[in-house]
């Protein structure tokens, strides 16, 4: 099926269900009920087939190219169906199982993901562990002779687990090297989130809600087919996910934020600084939803994506910024003292934006990896 | 046309208006570019010759009345040499005459071209018409424009003749900003990058505190920011060249000026000292993407108009999909 194709059917199947679809709760509502709003859409979506287009038919898909589900992911974003923060982790973890897990355990899970039956969580960083992921310490050791040994014991700590409390699974990057060994000495597991020894405690944001937590592993056992890729090659597992979650994920939360101007645009008083204003949020959405088009139409005709996606991550965190900016600049005091659910949202939503330079990467070391490897300026050392 | 031609094409192009701006020349750069079949290459469908002659103009800071030729051409008339267009004043992009019935009046500005032409097409309103009126150079007023930059020879003209009008499809003008922003937006790309460049070259040539000031986090986060930029900016060309229509190309424009702005300012601070010289050749790419941005309008203005379709539609339009 062609893209254009795929979306006007998928348009037209969305609008025909929107009442099936359409959260059961007046917006933004907790984090428990958008969860249970996600996996009642993916659970549905699995059911009538559109969850399936774009992923590997050995995994439960229906193949076709992975703009498909990008497409889906957009449309569900734009009519507020779906999160897209929390519908996108799809695209950094069933990749990851695709390409790296035995190919049973892949078609063994990957179904339970898209259909709405479990919730996986991405064990990457680590309190001594930001922007510098090379230097993460949660130990895993063999549980006798590293070749042969039947399972792998880990201690340690990550942070920042998104959905940490909710999730059946946790994909973890666990130091396997000597103490320095930097991006050489890390592997990959795939860890049942239930094993004994595995304490989660939720983290408050700024914003009140527990998206995140910290987990706490405690001589917790794995089983050594649990390995995703190889011994010591987990470094190409966390960088593996890099093209979906710069291309995808980005789509779809380009998507809801223009229907976020677009609520704006709604409200917004019709005069020139109300104009001005907004144009600039559309003109920054506008720069992005460019960029990434052509990035991914480039991983669709088959590059590998690398450095050059540190431009779509700047650009992402301006826009996004640039429209809550937007809010609360044209609807003064919405953000800080509204305590209607429309404010609540826009608060909400507003201070998360505050972290779009500070997460996947800060703005920073995006700066410093264009200028290294885009801009060729040589070492900064 | 594939990577390999269309590489040629730019290396030809490029030569071509160096050796056409060099004063001892002959042929001036728009003898040169009518010689490499530049108005042939306007009928074919293919965007690229725009994009590709454009970028080589914003590169290498020449000046040409090829805009005239892709504005005419947009409102549906034979380009020639002889034929210039009167694009609206400074910043504006409405129609730059109006007609009724006894006569034209219109200002606006040229290109040099208006100088030499046998004759000048000005499009005009006329009620809720739109009108076009070919000029003869006899009637006009021609005054050169110093201004920031008098190697970019605009020329602002007035009109005010007895010229017979005749009315063209309304559509046509649309059209005609639109092919013209696009052009000078690509003007501008060129540009921008070769800012950069020159920008880039210094940071690792200046040695400042025993290292190459390239080395030093804070300059390279300013150039980081221009090359966003400048790849957000090829990436809105790219949009406007796969989804044209009114508002791609105006937000193209309107990018284009914008990241002129911000790739300027942080090129001019990392050639500090010398890029604040006439030795240096920044400063003639930055005074001419300030004139540029004027030219079909301006960021400023595109941008207030489009805020203000978007607050009367109540609507976002998301424009381009994969």
């Amino acid at each position: 099926m062609n893209l254009a194709g795929f979306r006007t059917e998928l348009h037209a199947w969305l609008g025909e269900h929107h009442q099936e679809l359409a959260p059961r709760f007046s917006p933004p509502g907790t984090l428990d009920e958008r969860i249970a709003q996600m996996q009642r859409v993916k659970s549905v979506l699995f059911e009538a087939g559109w969850m399936r287009f774009g992923w590997p038919e050995r995994v439960g898909g229906r193949g076709g190219s992975p703009m498909l589900r990008t497409e889906l992911g957009a449309a569900l974003a734009a009519r507020e169906l779906a999160d897209p923060g929390l519908f996108s982790l799809i695209e950094v973890l069933a990749p990851t199982l695709i390409d790296f897990a035995r190919p049973e355990l892949a078609a063994e899970v990957v179904p339970r993901l898209l259909s709405g039956d479990e919730i996986w969580c991405q064990g990457f960083s680590e309190p001594g562990t930001g922007s510098d992921l090379a230097s993460l310490r949660c130990r895993a050791v063999p549980d006798g002779d590293p070749s042969t040994t039947s399972a792998w014991v880990i201690n340690g700590q990550k942070v920042w687990t998104s959905l940490a409390q909710y999730a059946e699974r946790c994909v973890l990057l666990t130091r396997t090297g000597t103490g320095d060994s930097r991006h050489r000495g890390i592997t990959a597991f795939f860890v049942d989130m239930d094993t004994p020894g595995i304490t989660v405690t939720p983290l408050e944001m700024l914003n009140g809600e527990r998206e995140f937590a910290e987990v706490f592993f405690d001589d917790v056992t794995v089983p050594a087919d649990r390995m995703l890729g190889e011994l010591h090659g987990g470094w190409n597992v966390a960088m593996s996910i890099l093209p979906y979650e710069r291309s995808s994920c980005f789509w779809q939360r380009i998507a809801y934020l223009y229907r976020r101007l677009e609520m704006l645009v709604e409200v917004a008083p019709e005069d020139d600084r109300s104009a001005e204003v907004v144009a600039e949020a559309f003109l920054a959405l506008h720069m992005l939803r460019a960029r990434s088009r052509v990035t991914q139409h480039r991983l669709a005709d088959g590059a590998t994506l690398g450095a050059e996606t540190s431009i779509d991550k700047v650009l992402v965190a301006t826009a996004e910024q640039l429209v809550y900016d937007a809010v609360r600049r044209l609807l003064p005091g919405v953000v800080e003292v509204d305590d209607s659910l429309a404010g609540a949202a826009w608060r909400s939503e507003y201070l998360y934006s505050r972290a779009a330079t500070i997460y996947g990467g800060t703005a920073e070391v995006q700066r410093n990896i264009i200028a290294r490897r885009l801009l060729n300026l040589g070492s900064d050392e | 046309m594939d990577a390999a031609e269309r590489a040629l094409l730019e290396e030809t192009v490029r030569d071509a208006i160096v050796a056409g701006r060099d004063p001892r020349a002959s042929a001036g750069v728009d003898d040169v570019l009518a010689g490499l079949g530049w108005h042939e290459m306007l009928h074919a469908e293919d965007r690229d010759p725009v994009d590709i002659v454009f970028r080589a103009l914003g590169a290498t800071n020449a000046m040409s009345s090829a805009l005239d030729d892709v504005v005419v051409s947009a409102l549906g008339v034979e380009p020639r040499p002889d034929l210039a267009v009167l694009l609206p004043p400074f910043t504006a992009w409405g129609a730059p005459g109006s007609a009724d019935g006894d006569g034209i009046v219109a200002t606006g500005v040229a290109t040099a071209r208006v100088a030499s032409a046998a004759e000048l097409l000005v499009v005009c309103s006329a009620g809720a018409e739109i009108h076009v009126a070919g000029v003869r150079p006899s009637v006009l007023d021609v005054t050169p424009v110093r201004g920031i930059d008098p190697d970019a020879a605009l020329q602002t003209v007035r009109v005010e003749d007895g010229a017979a009008t005749s009315a063209i499809d309304p559509a046509a003008w649309d059209s005609a900003v639109a092919a013209g922003r696009s052009a000078v937006a690509y003007q501008v790309a060129g540009a921008c990058n070769a800012m950069l460049a020159l920008a880039r070259e210094h940071a690792l040539a200046r040695i400042q505190f025993d290292r190459p000031i390239a080395r030093f986090q804070a300059v390279r986060h300013r150039l980081a920011n221009a090359l966003v930029g400048v790849e957000a900016l090829e990436a809105t060309l790219v949009a406007a060249a796969d989804e044209p229509s009114m508002l791609t190309t105006a937000l193209a424009k309107a990018v284009a000026g914008r990241t002129a702005l911000t790739v300027g300012a942080e090129c001019q601070q990392v050639l500090a000292g010398i890029g604040f010289t006439t030795d240096h050749p920044f400063h003639r790419l930055l005074k001419r993407t300030m004139v540029l941005d004027g030219i079909l309008g301006s960021a400023d203005a595109i941008t207030l108009d489009v805020g203000r379709q978007l607050l009367a539609d109540r609507r976002v339009p998301t424009l381009i999909d994969l």
